[in-house]
């Protein structure tokens, strides 16, 4: 390796820079979520803050819409001008209900995925499950279509089930656009295990179920990890089928509070503010997964794992 | 009953659960979504056979056609973007070298971001006077002498400030689907062509990228279907604005559903982003199967 040749320089040179651009954009997001406002909205930006505070952190987690509809409608109910504007500072929104909806969403499509998957995965590849094939190829059949296209139908649908504006239509939907990876995943992941285990676990008189959870599951880690890093990255990313199924306030996801704030004609600084503050929220959880489990990330993208 | 048997239930009961949601979320909705498109659906009352009438009133409708260019022309501009960011980061991370790891995680870290999280940051980035891009721009004298720079004055340049922030956002899935397809570039190849003499970019030219079409063409074709599934970004971002220029199929099909309330129409133009993905789907997975 010619470590010393003036190459190496360029090497690193090229690679540092595009780190600190990578990297600047939620940098300056985080920076930007402290600040106060008067040195948020200026002409002279700082790139580190000079005075920390958590004013944003604290109105967008702790701001409880009914508390100021009373508070302001007793301070200004005289003058219809200032009534406009208060309703438009009213635009702003908590984003403590839309963390929770958006966790309990998640949550639920990480067990149910996990859950769904690995059985099936399990049935369609260790045991002789009748027309194996045929499931497996209609399971991994959604690959073909995406489900932006079949929005409209599935509005329609989760009405009729009455599915809409509830956590589960969501976690329901997510699961289902969750089965070709998971299942092809899980499929491949009881496929490296050798059939000799089982049949020894089942000599001892183990039942189907209990050769899952204490025999394929703990050697199929991998997988399972793959298929919950990504119903974790479908469910919380999500804002369409959010947007689209959910209506009632107290229902809000996430992403979709956020609009709000962004929409929101709140003071300037305190949009901004709320907004930027807002974002590393909604990025932390995701961020978190990603730190531990990132080579799990890189499999599902690639379907097997990129070299270290 | 025999264990055969047995066993042959137990599979069945396990594998019900998936096809019980695929069967109500994805193939009811599918075959729905052609039965919606041929049908009226008024707000109350039953659904009435129309034949291809939403079809019709979609084609003749200008903002379908608009939609549909802008979807194109943002699919051009931006693939290029993404395809130049990723092999130029997949070659500089295939490096044998120190510290690879580690950039290639920080090139896919905005990947992990949702859409919706990185349109919001960059609308701040981009935020008029006090955004940090607009100071830099108008720092390099961009914007004229006022300083009153606002990239969504016309839809041109809301266009490329989006694809500025999804080439950020998103090169990191294509980085990877490249050097998945380098990695299995056997040594032997550079070794040969070190040993004829080439210099490093004869090398990239005349033996990986040829070695890397398949890789190269199943992530043109993922950016490809991803773009032309562009939403978040544009709601966020642009809202369709200024003037409905900056509108993609989704948002026009989201639009007249739940806008308009015209469930045919809205069902039809799923119909046809559907085939549209459907094709590029199948071009993809068959150089995926060539592929790995």
């Amino acid at each position: 390796m010619r470590r010393y040749s003036s190459d190496w320089y360029w090497y690193y040179a090229i690679n540092y820079t595009l780190v600190i651009i990578i990297i600047f954009p939620i940098y300056w997001t985080l920076i930007s979520s402290f600040k106060k406002p008067s040195e948020l909205i200026t002409s002279e930006p700082t790139f580190y803050p000079h005075d920390l505070t958590l004013q944003y952190y604290d109105q967008i987690w702790n701001f409880d819409r009914l508390k100021r509809l009373q508070d302001t409608e007793t301070e200004d109910s005289d003058s219809s001008g200032v009534e406009i504007e208060s309703k438009f500072r009213l635009d702003g929104e908590g984003v403590k209900r839309p963390f929770i909806n958006s966790a309990i969403v998640s949550a639920g499509t990480i067990i149910l995925t996990i859950i769904v998957c690995t059985f099936g995965g399990y049935a369609l590849t260790v045991l002789k499950t009748p027309l194996k094939n045929f499931f497996f190829l209609l399971v991994i059949l959604p690959i073909l279509i995406p489900g932006i296209s079949l929005i409209i139908p599935l509005y329609k649908l989760l009405k009729d089930l009455g599915l809409t504006n509830s956590h589960l239509g969501l976690i329901l939907i997510h699961t289902c656009g969750m089965l070709p990876l998971g299942i092809f995943m899980m499929r491949n992941a009881f496929n490296s295990i050798p059939s000799s285990l089982r049949e020894v676990a089942m000599l001892e008189g183990s039942s189907e179920l209990k050769i899952i959870t204490s025999v394929m599951l703990p050697l199929a880690i991998p997988g399972l990890l793959t298929v919950m890093v990504f119903a974790m990255y479908v469910s919380w990313n999500d804002y369409i089928y959010a947007f689209i199924f959910i209506n009632s306030p107290e229902n809000t996801m996430l992403n979709i509070s956020l609009m709000k704030i962004a929409l929101g004609g709140s003071q300037f600084e305190m949009k901004w503010g709320s907004l930027t503050a807002g974002s590393i929220v909604s990025f932390l959880p995701i961020i978190i997964f990603y730190t531990f489990l990132q080579q799990y990330f890189v499999r599902g993208v690639t379907g097997s794992a990129v070299k270290e | 009953m025999s264990r055969l048997r047995k066993e042959q239930l137990v599979g069945l009961l396990m594998v019900s659960p998936a096809l019980i949601l695929l069967a109500v979320f994805f193939l009811y909705p599918l075959v729905n979504s052609f039965y919606m498109s041929f049908h009226k659906w008024p707000l109350f009352g039953k659904p009435k056979w129309v034949g291809l009438d939403n079809y019709i009133f979609m084609f003749q409708d200008e903002r379908f056609w608009e939609s549909l260019k802008f979807t194109f022309v943002y699919t051009l501009t931006v693939t290029p973007m993404l395809f130049v960011v990723a092999l130029g980061t997949a070659l500089l991370c295939n490096a044998k070298a120190w510290g690879t790891t580690f950039f290639r995680s920080i090139y896919f870290l905005p990947v992990v971001m949702s859409f919706a999280t990185a349109s919001y940051v960059w609308l701040w980035l981009y935020s008029e006077m006090y955004g940090v891009i607009i100071y830099a721009l108008e720092f390099f004298g961009f914007g004229g002498e006022k300083k009153n720079l606002n990239v969504w004055k016309t839809g041109t340049s809301s266009m490329w400030a989006v694809n500025a922030m999804v080439t950020w956002k998103f090169s990191g899935i294509q980085m990877i689907i490249l050097i998945a397809g380098l990695q299995a570039i056997r040594d032997d190849y550079y070794e040969a062509s070190k040993l004829m003499g080439a210099s490093r970019w004869q090398t990239i030219w005349n033996v990986t990228l040829p070695l890397l079409r398949p890789s190269i063409a199943l992530a043109l074709i993922l950016s490809i279907a991803g773009s032309i599934q562009a939403y978040e970004q544009f709601v966020i971002m642009t809202r369709g604005g200024p003037s409905n220029s900056t509108k993609t199929l989704v948002m026009h099909t989201v639009d007249m559903g739940f806008d308009y309330f015209k469930l045919g129409p809205a069902a039809s133009l799923g119909v046809i982003i559907m085939i549209i993905l459907f094709v590029l789907t199948v071009i993809q997975l068959r150089l995926f199967r060539k592929n790995y």
